[in-house]
């Protein structure tokens, strides 16, 4: 099935002889349509070490090739578990990379937790039946909750303290029980956790982008916090060696070093509006019931405390490094932010 | 107000001999797109693989059409800065927060109160390891926090290597709107062990200041008694890491608010810890919060190394405990010598 050809000289270093010894590998991608899973797809079509490529969504991706299969899945329906075992079955697959989550906030929060908290629970439960040699998790940083009594570099040890009233956060940190409860479960199967940081980026749309995507941007009077992005390029290479090589736990990704809150606005070239919290508070609950803005007051922390992680150990045990660091993430996300505005750029790329 | 938002990239301090002990902003390299902060040195061995993501990156990256040399390459190894040289250098702000062109911004503020307000006086400040880590163990005061700053800009004025000194903070300091963030671009970090850690991994001089908020919180009648020094925690930290520990005693700090009372009644709800009762707060107001200009001294007292404890030494929790005791001991003796010493408060 190796019949796309490589654009460049050397295939990656680990995998010399990858086609004459290894078995080719058939992995499966939730959330296809979106944009880590159609982009890990994309990145996947060209790996000849990989044979076929299952993408479980409601919408095919649109960067499936050749390689791909789609298969139309509503993970949200109560049957979805023995949809999933018998696709993982009938394709053979090994390994599954469960990306079917929201990256922004939604009004539509019973939904919201039936895709992510239940289909979860679909995914894992089909994962373990079919006895899949892997298991690859998306979460966020976010779920360490920004806190002042944070250390400056979150590691993976620390708890997961995000707002659990907040059902975005309180749906993510479930869905990574289910992973954990996976692995205790069928101990020889690689269960890697990633927790990218807030991601950035020309393509990408989430809450982040669409906070920064204003021409003035609030803040929280007197607070300056530290912040940490990931570039979405950074994102993607760090989900493609997460399915490509076995690193089972939880892993922090992050972009090198960080930037002042109020630093990353001027290098979106925005204007930062200082409101004091308080009123910053009441204003957002009343703006997200109306839905007037893009995240419940519950975001607000974060504006105002530290919530950084510390990368260290996907560069030590996974070997993965962010290309771009926070500071870069920003000013590429802006420069395709301006062309966006004079509408020399069009919608989703990806 | 949002001290540095106002900044501008010119207003770059020029290199002062005072300011080069400190992180400095390393010259851009490439356009701005491209251009990029000189990564975080990690430990030899760390990165053998970056070799293959970089490849990975590269692949990925020209897969969606985005031209080589934007992204590739200044990822390499080799590239690394060496670990020794600059550990913290990063454009605006170091990993932790210290913001060098803020800091030279409010320097002569802060040089105001260490010359002419405190009249700061510096002795045995040799004793201050020239280079490599060291923990720096003082007596708290003040109902703010402003011995820290104190400490820091004395070791970066008198010190030979003018080193630079990070201290470690409550964290009900970051509670509060502006001090928080004031304090942290200028050098405070959130006292907790991982920080702590992280800086003595970078060869940094670090303060720390075990009483706490129990020391802050001290009523004028204890004065120069110091308090527990939490749970020995900086002796577990200094024993982990192979870290020496040099007792510092400040004389002149605890009296700079005297503190009458705590009022502790309905406090909880406002987030601060106490509501300090002063002979000028809150009678005047919030200018009843300005320290009193008293005659400060800062004594540094021998190092003691901790070299001869193997690190899981620091599981031994009696040993832990009596090591604290012997430094805290020392800060007393110090402070009482140097108490006694005195002939006024306000003149030395």
């Amino acid at each position: 099935m190796s019949s796309v050809v490589r654009p460049r000289n050397e295939g990656p270093p680990s995998s010399p002889s990858v086609s004459a010894t290894t078995k080719a590998r058939s992995i499966a991608v939730t959330g296809a349509s979106g944009f880590l899973g159609s982009n890990l797809i994309g990145m996947l079509e060209q790996d000849e070490r990989v044979r076929r490529i299952v993408a479980i969504d409601l919408k095919p991706a649109a960067t499936g090739g050749e390689k791909t299969r789609s298969y139309d899945v509503d993970l949200t329906q109560p049957a979805a578990e023995g949809r999933v075992a018998e696709i993982l079955a009938e394709e053979q697959v090994d390994t599954l990379a469960h990306l079917a989550f929201l990256s922004s906030p939604t009004h539509a929060t019973a939904w919201a937790h039936e895709l992510e908290s239940i289909g979860t629970m679909h995914v894992a439960v089909a994962a373990g039946h079919a006895r899949l040699r892997k298991f690859v998790l998306w979460s966020l940083t976010w779920l360490y909750g920004a806190r002042p009594s944070n250390p400056n570099f979150i590691t993976e040890k620390q708890a997961l303290r995000a707002p659990s009233g907040e059902p975005f956060f309180a749906d993510k940190i479930d869905a990574e029980d289910q992973a954990r409860k996976l692995s205790q479960r069928a101990p020889e199967m690689v269960v890697t956790v990633l927790r990218t940081a807030p991601l950035l980026g020309p393509t990408v749309h989430n809450a982040i982008t669409s906070y920064f995507a204003r021409k003035i941007v609030p803040t929280m009077m007197g607070f300056d916090p530290l912040v940490q992005f990931l570039h979405e390029a950074d994102a993607i290479a760090a989900m493609h060696l997460a399915v490509m090589r076995d690193a089972p736990g939880t892993f922090n990704i992050v972009g090198d070093g960080v930037v002042p809150l109020s630093m990353a606005i001027r290098l979106a070239g925005r204007v930062a509006a200082p409101v004091p919290h308080p009123i910053a508070e009441t204003l957002t609950g009343l703006g997200w019931i109306s839905q007037l803005v893009e995240a419940p007051p519950s975001f607000l922390k974060y504006l105002r405390f530290l919530c950084v992680a510390d990368g260290r150990k996907a560069r030590s045990e996974m070997g993965f490094r962010a290309a771009y660091s926070t500071r870069e993430a920003v000013v590429d996300f802006a420069r395709a932010q301006r062309l966006r505005e004079v509408n020399l750029l069009s919608e989703r790329t990806a | 107000m949002n001290p540095p938002k106002k900044r501008r990239r010119s207003d770059a301090p020029p290199s002062k001999p005072f300011l080069s002990g400190g992180a400095r902003p390393t010259p851009r390299r490439r356009r701005l797109g491209a251009s990029s902060t000189p990564r975080l040195p990690v430990e030899a061995g760390a990165v053998e693989d970056t070799g293959a993501v970089a490849n990975e990156a590269d692949e990925m990256h020209e897969a969606r059409g985005v031209p080589r040399e934007h992204f590739s390459a200044d990822f390499r190894p080799g590239e690394d800065p060496p670990p020794s040289s600059q550990p913290l250098a990063f454009e605006e702000v170091d990993e932790f927060g210290y913001d060098p062109a803020y800091e030279h911004k409010v320097l002569p503020l802060l040089e105001l109160l260490y010359e002419k307000y405190f009249r700061v006086e510096v002795h045995g400040i040799d004793r201050v390891p020239p280079e490599g880590r060291c923990l720096l163990v003082a007596n708290h005061s003040g109902t703010l926090p402003i011995d820290g700053l104190m400490l820091r800009l004395a070791v970066r004025r008198e010190h030979s290597r003018r080193r630079d000194v990070r201290w470690l903070a409550e964290d009900g300091l970051f509670h509060f709107p502006f001090i928080g963030n004031i304090t942290n671009r200028i050098g405070a970090v959130r006292a907790c062990q991982e920080n702590a850690e992280r800086l003595l991994e970078h060869e940094s001089l670090v303060v720390v200041f075990p009483e706490g908020k129990k020391g802050i919180g001290k009523l004028f009648r204890d004065r120069y008694r110091l308090q527990r020094f939490g749970r020995g925690g900086f002796v577990k930290l200094c024993l982990r890491t192979g870290t020496p520990i040099v007792p510092v005693a400040i004389v002149g700090g605890e009296e700079t608010n005297p503190l009458l009372a705590r009022i502790e009644y309905l406090t909880k709800a406002l987030g601060i810890p106490y509501v300090p009762i002063t002979p000028t707060f809150p009678l005047l107001g919030p200018a009843g919060l300005l320290p009193a200009p008293t005659k400060w001294k800062i004594f540094f007292g021998d190092p003691i190394a901790l070299d001869d404890y193997p690190p899981a030494s620091a599981d031994d929790e009696i040993l832990v405990g009596r090591l604290t005791e012997r430094v805290r001991a020392e800060i007393q003796a110090m402070l009482d010598h140097a108490v006694a010493a005195r002939r006024s408060i306000w003149f030395g």
